[in-house]
């Protein structure tokens, strides 16, 4: 595994922001992972950030082309972004929950409806982790955080039939998968799949959050005890019984059905410009 | 020369694609829409990309994204959109990306009145974002053919300093309509002093050297020459950091990279001032050209009587009021804006007053009174500031 670190990680970012014991570096490393079983070198790949641990996490720690957007704001960047650059590279934006499915999801979804070319990791730690620990759309109902001391009552996008991913689906995205980091090489499988898809993918990643979710809501910083809690309630079936937290697998794949945006795009201008450009 | 007769909006676009711009994102908005309607016609026939974004917020970024892949690129815009791009605006400027924003004002606050030229975005077009430590550059075009004019410099100045240029210009410039020369050759658009810079590609590593200079190609990402670029205050290499000293370099850069190169952004006219005039009359864009008419009107009177027009309006040029004079800022707004600056910058035992409206043009007789009034020492027949007749 250093190996991967060494092969793609500036060595001055290296170690990176995670706490200790915090689930992102291993949510990061299956990015790496991914990267490195396609056979990718650092100059294929154009690496975006948001906001959160996520951004603090994988901001300029790429070898390769690197930048880090405004909050939410980076689907959008990646969208003008993906015109200029050539169709083989390969764009993947490492964000966090609250970056892709509440600030953000406004032009997350109309990434999706333009099949932009980017594959979207969404390291999701069951809300506001980096500011301290306050409940989003991703928090388990019911969880105590700094700003649910009385447990989360909001309306999720994750539990009691729905699922954000479904939106997205409906937007276009052409591949959407969910796992947690604790599975092994399934969240790298789909990955995989997510870089090497022409379109816009998204793969939600979920991970443990230590310091402030594992102690706030689950009253431990025990790993062993927080990973058994992901565990018990992670099923490999997306019908599972919908009060399940974490339904996991390929969510959608629908890889070559839709024009890309930038091909798309490229081919209409081509198009008007041989018709002389009467409009 | 093709003479032709035409709108600022088509005035713009021609200086946008004649500046090599190749991404438009915009979202529709009065009176701005004609800038995109003109550019999603345009573009296409030059090989160059339309968007219509999701919002204005989207557009600005989709822009920024779009220049640190290497594309020239512009958005364009009015009052209730220009307030969405704060989030971009400040990226652009941190990360010292070139971009292009065309804001046409109309009345305010909020959305106001569509169609009615206002002035109220003076003071946010400098400070288009939060955070403080930086220097904008705005340029405020009169005309049509100002506006072709002032957009060709636009681009060119956004290459040059690595940063987001604004063209400041109010409803009745974009709209309005009037005799447009276009340049068809090159040597007709150097005889107009014009120029285009290419983009560059910066090969690192140093992206953000802590210095003044201009002419640095920006970061462009996709040659894996290890670009970095964020809304994190960087080191010279592009990478985020906490160190206090970092953001003083940097700080020091994005402003005094601006104004120890003023030479190349300061740009005014100015009217009958070699004889010391007693009265100068103050204002940009369209109220301006009413100004010249009651300058030259008073003149031709033999009223000690001058007029200045800012065309470069941010870093704002204080040497411009160094005269002791009674000076008369004329504005589209009641609050009045650009009256601040002068009063700040206006030489010791000088007067300043304020001339205000919204919606529509003052007439150059409604100066004129207000001129000869100021001569006599008389309280101004009326007072934007003060006045309550409607």
């Amino acid at each position: 595994m250093s190996d991967l670190l060494e092969k793609y990680v500036r060595p001055e970012k290296n170690p990176g922001t995670a706490c200790k014991g915090c689930g992102l570096r291993l949510a990061h490393r299956k990015v790496l992972e991914a990267i490195d079983e396609l056979g990718l070198a650092q100059g294929d790949v154009v690496w975006g950030t948001g906001i959160g641990c996520s951004g603090r996490q994988t901001f300029v720690t790429w070898k390769g082309d690197t930048f880090a957007g405004t909050h939410g704001r980076v689907y959008a960047m990646a969208t003008g972004l993906r015109l200029a650059l050539p169709p083989e590279k390969r764009l993947i934006l490492t964000v966090g929950d609250g970056d892709a499915f509440t600030i953000g999801f406004l032009h997350l979804l109309n990434a999706a409806r333009r099949n932009v070319d980017m594959t979207v990791v969404v390291f999701d730690n069951l809300g506001y982790q980096s500011t301290g620990g306050q409940y989003g759309v991703t928090t388990p109902l019911g969880s105590k955080t700094d700003s649910s001391p009385y447990g989360a009552w909001e309306p999720n996008w994750t539990q009691r039939g729905f699922d954000v991913l479904r939106i997205l689906k409906e937007a276009g995205a052409t591949f959407l998968a969910r796992h947690t980091v604790l599975q092994g090489h399934e969240p790298v499988d789909s990955l995989k799949q997510a870089i090497q898809n022409p379109g816009f993918s998204l793969v939600q990643l979920i991970y443990p959050c230590v310091t402030h979710y594992g102690v706030q809501a689950l009253g431990t910083r025990d790993l062993a005890t927080i990973y058994d809690w992901f565990r018990e309630r992670t099923a490999d079936d997306l019908t599972a019984d919908e009060n399940t937290h974490f339904t996991t697998g390929i969510v959608h794949d629908a890889v070559g059905s839709r024009v890309e945006f930038a091909a798309g795009l490229r081919e209409f201008v081509a198009t008007v410009q041989k018709g002389g450009g009467n409009g | 020369m093709k003479r032709t007769f035409d709108t600022g909006n088509a005035a713009i676009t021609e200086a946008a694609i004649r500046s090599g711009c190749t991404l438009f994102a915009g979202y529709p908005i009065t009176p701005a829409t004609e800038i995109a309607e003109n550019m999603s016609r345009r573009l296409p026939q030059v090989g160059g990309y339309y968007l219509q974004a999701e919002d204005e917020n989207a557009a600005l970024h989709i822009c920024n994204g779009g220049s640190i892949g290497g594309l020239k690129a512009m958005t364009a815009t009015s009052g209730p959109g220009f307030i969405l791009f704060a989030d971009a605006f400040g990226w652009a400027v941190s990360s010292e990306v070139p971009v292009v924003i065309v804001n046409s004002q109309r009345v305010g606050p909020v959305s106001g009145i569509t169609g009615a030229p206002g002035q109220g975005e003076f003071y946010l077009s400098r400070y288009l974002t939060h955070g403080g430590n930086f220097e904008t550059i705005v340029l405020a075009p009169s005309s049509v053919q100002e506006a072709y004019r002032l957009t060709v410099r636009a681009f060119y100045l956004a290459e040059r300093f690595r940063t987001p240029v604004i063209v400041l210009a109010d409803q009745m410039v974009t709209d309005g309509w009037e005799t447009l020369e276009l340049p068809e050759t090159d040597a007709e658009f150097l005889a107009m002093g014009l120029e285009v810079v290419p983009r560059r590609i910066h090969p690192g590593p140093e992206f953000y050297p802590a210095t003044d200079d201009i002419d640095i190609p920006p970061v462009v990402l996709g040659h894996n020459t290890g670009a970095a670029c964020s809304d994190w205050t960087p080191t010279d290499r592009g990478h985020d950091t906490e160190d206090i000293t970092w953001q003083h370099k940097h700080a020091w850069r994005l402003i005094h990279k601006i104004l120890n190169h003023r030479d190349l952004i300061d740009e005014a006219d100015q009217w009958f001032l070699d004889d010391a005039p007693e009265v100068i009359l103050v204002a940009y864009g369209t109220p301006s050209r009413v100004v010249q008419s009651a300058v030259r009107a008073a003149r031709s009177e033999g009223l000690p009587v001058g007029g200045i027009r800012p065309i470069s309006l941010w870093p704002f040029q204080d040497h411009l009021f160094k005269r002791r004079a009674i000076y008369l800022v004329v504005e589209l707004n009641w609050d009045g804006q650009l009256v601040r600056e002068v009063q700040r910058a206006a030489a010791d035992g000088s007067q300043v007053h304020f001339w205000g409206r919204c919606g529509e043009l003052p007439t150059s007789g409604e100066l004129l009174e207000d001129i000869k009034a100021l001569l006599k020492h008389e309280p101004l027949v009326r007072d934007g500031w003060r006045t309550e007749k409607w």
